[in-house]
């Protein structure tokens, strides 16, 4: 039998992957620090927060947030996306099935 | 439109090639007309904005900042703090609904004009198009050897690319801290490494949206081209070819009547698909990853005008209107969204005309709860913490309310607290002995004696001996 070469859409470059996975947690992260940040002074973390926090600054303390928040989203769409990829394919279903 | 399903990697044998394929490279034909004028007038317009307004100032400061450091807003002569989030918040939400209108009236005109993606990506084309040559000079020169000219030619595109990202950079952190300042830090090389961070992070990110994932963005990476099509019904403007005019699409001599070739008016020329940017081909129909751009209307104009053909094969229309039927600017759809936007817009304009520049928070003593003076009067002691959200210096008086009798003992009055400053102030209230029983409800004024509406009123206790 001949090989069947998925279509396009299925077939995709490595870097969209990646896109996938940092697009949508930046966008959440865009979200996130601007609501904790409106909330919270970073230069308060240092003031009451644990020894941790003690010499990080407002400036670092933006962007170690966002950081931070851009991470904890990029692990949630990578084991999403990782989750959709190795899924079983459903019975039946002819796109997913072997051919 | 329907998601499309992923083929899991697993059923992927070594015979189906790689699970992974570089995307296809997309040559945009360049192309001029009117609906390319209106996207390069706004490219040039909006792109201005940002790379201007940046350096504006405004009684003394710069005009748009919003200062991360200082957790301050300016905006030309506002000044907003963390505390005035509501009306970031009131903005987002007249963003969206703006989205929602303009979407449902006319389709995807924030795609086609104003999307960061496509003006970007519009500018860096222009540098690729004055460094490589036009579509076909630049599919021969990527095909090509690596000879001298085509070093030469992909070395000034990439300089000026990686000098455009990093401006464009540089500009982004100049809304967040004073551009001025950072512009002087740089030359200096004494940027903080925050600053440098978040320069060098969005520099990459425009450089790798405009330069290289361009229509990918759009195709693969955009919630908004997946979900617009909720707000589409048939009365809204999209892109459409004129299937019932084209078809059957042919080659033909110039001058020939289509019809007596048993031909319709496509002379399928391709000229549409050469200069999408999305790469698709609009004649399959509406489909997501059309940005509605207008690239195809201005192309097949071009070609309709030389075959002597009306315009519009391709054009902005409805669904409606293709199939011969009336199209409704107001409908229900576009009631609600304006009725939302409107009432968001001015809710947001009253709360910021009426907004109070002055916050003032009390709290009573924590160590006793009151103390006798000489026997006769009973003395309560309370934190005031004044803060001046103006832009300039106010002077206060304060006073009490609420239980007769009672006056203030400190602080002497009036205060005087500077612009966006806070002023903690330890206050003493004091009441005859006789009336003090108990605990009153009471209410603490900060007035403005220099600008009369600015007045604050909150509610504390004072308490008594137990009677």
């Amino acid at each position: 039998m001949r090989p069947r070469v998925a279509p396009e859409p299925e077939r995709r470059a490595r870097g969209l992957d990646v896109a996938l996975v940092l697009w949508p947690s930046f966008l959440a992260a865009c979200g996130a620090s601007l609501l904790f940040f409106a909330a919270i002074d970073p230069a308060l973390l240092r003031e009451v927060g644990p020894r941790l926090f003690a010499g990080i600054d407002r400036e670092a303390g933006y962007a170690l947030g966002f950081v931070f928040f851009w991470s904890v989203g990029a692990f949630a769409s990578a084991l999403s996306l990782y989750l959709i990829r190795t899924e079983r394919p459903a019975r039946g279903d002819d796109r997913a099935g072997t051919p | 439109m329907s998601v499309t399903r992923l083929k899991p990697a697993p059923d992927l044998g070594p015979a189906d090639g790689p699970f992974y394929v570089a995307a296809e490279k997309i040559y945009p034909r360049e192309i001029s007309g009117r609906f390319t004028h209106l996207r390069q007038a706004a490219v040039i317009a909006l792109l201005g904005l940002f790379y201007g307004v940046a350096w504006l100032r405004w009684d003394g400061h710069q005009a748009v900042l919003f200062d991360l450091p200082a957790r301050k807003f300016h905006l030309f002569g506002l000044t907003l703090w963390p505390q005035d989030f509501l009306y970031l918040a009131l903005l987002l939400i007249i963003a969206a609904l703006s989205l929602f209108f303009f979407t449902a009236l006319a389709g995807r005109l924030w795609c086609g004009y104003a999307c960061p993606q496509t003006v970007w990506t519009e500018l860096f084309v222009w540098i690729e198009q004055w460094t490589e040559g036009p579509r076909s000079r630049r599919m021969k020169l990527d095909r090509g050897p690596w000879t001298a000219e085509k070093v030469l030619r992909k070395s000034l595109k990439q300089t000026l690319w990686v000098a455009l990202a990093a401006w464009t950079g540089f500009t982004f952190v100049g809304y967040f801290t004073p551009i001025r300042t950072l512009g002087g830090d740089i030359v200096a090389f004494s940027l903080g490494p925050w600053s440098t961070f978040w320069i060098t992070l969005y520099g990459l990110a425009t450089y790798g949206n405009a330069g290289f994932l361009r229509e990918q963005v759009c195709k693969y990476m955009c919630p908004y081209a997946r979900f617009q099509s909720a707000m589409f019904d048939k009365d809204t403007l999209v892109i459409s070819y004129d299937a019932a005019r084209g078809e059957p699409r042919g080659a033909r001599r110039r001058g020939t009547a289509a019809r007596s070739v048993g031909l319709g008016d496509c002379i399928d020329c391709t000229l549409c698909v050469q200069v999408c940017p999305t790469g698709i081909d609009i004649r399959n129909g509406l489909q997501y990853e059309c940005i509605a751009c207008g690239a195809c209307i201005d192309a097949c104009d071009e070609v309709m005008d030389k075959m002597g053909s009306p315009r519009g094969l391709i054009r902005y229309t409805t669904e409606h209107a293709l199939h011969g039927r009336a199209t409704h600017l107001v409908r229900p759809r576009m009631l609600v969204y304006a009725a939302l936007l409107l009432t968001v817009t001015g809710s947001l304009f009253y709360s910021l005309v009426t907004r109070m520049p002055l916050i003032l928070d009390v709290i009573r003593d924590r160590n006793a709860l009151y103390r006798e003076v000489r026997g006769e009067r009973i003395e309560n002691a309370y934190a005031l913490k004044i803060i001046n959200l103006d832009d300039r210096a106010h002077t206060y008086r304060v006073s009490v309310s609420g239980m007769e009798g009672l006056e203030l003992s400190a602080p002497s009055q009036p205060i005087t607290v500077p612009p966006g400053s806070v002023s903690n102030i330890p206050a003493r209230l004091a009441a005859p002995a006789a009336r003090a029983g108990g605990v009153h409800r009471i209410a603490l004024t900060v007035a403005a004696v220099d600008a009369p509406r600015i007045t604050v009123r909150e509610n504390t206790r004072f308490i008594g001996p137990t009677p």
